[in-house]
C-alpha cells in the first residue's frame, strides 16, 4: 500500500508547496523590472527544493511565468505524453496588484 | 548497465535541443505568422498549437522519452514578462529546447522537455 501511494502524484500537495513559495516572495512586493528575474528563478528553485523533499521516485520540472498587469491577454496550454497513471501536473495561479504568476508542475515518475 | 551506457552515446534518438528547436520553430512560423492576438481565438490556438508540437515530436520517434510540451502566448502591449523553469532529472539523458516567436501583434514561448524513462 505504501508503495502505490508513493508512485501517486498528490497534486494538492504540490499546489500548497507552490503556493506557499509564491506568496513568500512576491506577497508583499510591486512588480518591479529589475528584480523579476530574480523572482521568478528564487520560486522554481525553491518550489523544486521543497517537492524533492517530499522523496518521492519523481523527475520534477518546474516552470513559473510572471507578468506584469497591464490588460494584455497571456494565455498558455501544454500537451504531455507519458503514462497517465503515475505521472501527474499542477498549476498555481496567483495574483497581485501588479502582477499575475502562472506556476506549472510537472512530475515523471522514474520507475527503474 | 552496459546496454545503457551505449543509449548515452550512441543512440541517435536522443532528445537533442537542436532538432526539437527545429521542429518548434517551423511549426511557430507556420502557425503564427500573420495571426493578430485575439482574446476569444488564442485560446484555442494555444491548446492546438501545443498539440501539433507534441504531436510532431511524437513523428520524431525519441525512443523511451516522455514529452511535456508548453506553450505561452502573450499580447504584445509593452508590458514585462518573466519566465523561468528549473528541472530535477538526470542530466545525461534528459534535456529541453525552447523558442521564441514574436510579430506586432503577440509573443509566443515555446518549452520541451523530454524525460527518459529506463
Amino acid at each position: 500500500m505504501d508503495f502505490l501511494k508513493c508512485m501517486i502524484f498528490n497534486a494538492e500537495e504540490a499546489h500548497n508547496i507552490v503556493k506557499e513559495c509564491i506568496e513568500g516572495i512576491l506577497g508583499k512586493v510591486d512588480y518591479n523590472h529589475n528584480k523579476v528575474n530574480q523572482w521568478t528563478a528564487t520560486i522554481v528553485e525553491q518550489s523544486l527544493t521543497h517537492l524533492v523533499k517530499l522523496g518521492k521516485t519523481y523527475k520534477y520540472i518546474v516552470t513559473c511565468a510572471v507578468m506584469q498587469k497591464s490588460g494584455a491577454g497571456l494565455h498558455t496550454a501544454s500537451s504531455c505524453f507519458w503514462d497517465t497513471t503515475t505521472d501527474g501536473t499542477c498549476t498555481v495561479r496567483w495574483e497581485n496588484r501588479t502582477m499575475n504568476c502562472i506556476v506549472n508542475v510537472f512530475a515523471i515518475a522514474v520507475v527503474l | 548497465p552496459v546496454n545503457f551506457l551505449r543509449f548515452r552515446i550512441f543512440s541517435p534518438r536522443r532528445f537533442r535541443s537542436s532538432t526539437v528547436k527545429e521542429c518548434i520553430h517551423a511549426i511557430l512560423k507556420e502557425n503564427l505568422a500573420n495571426v493578430q492576438y485575439n482574446p476569444e481565438e488564442t485560446p484555442q490556438l494555444t491548446r492546438s498549437l501545443s498539440d501539433a508540437i507534441k504531436d510532431r515530436l511524437k513523428e520524431e520517434g525519441f525512443h523511451r522519452y516522455k514529452m511535456v510540451v508548453q506553450v505561452v502566448i502573450g499580447e504584445q502591449r509593452g508590458e514585462g514578462v518573466n519566465m523561468a523553469a528549473r528541472c530535477f532529472w538526470d542530466a545525461d539523458t534528459d534535456n529541453y529546447a525552447q523558442d521564441v516567436f514574436m510579430n506586432d501583434s503577440l509573443f509566443c514561448v515555446v518549452a520541451a522537455f523530454g524525460c527518459f524513462y529506463y
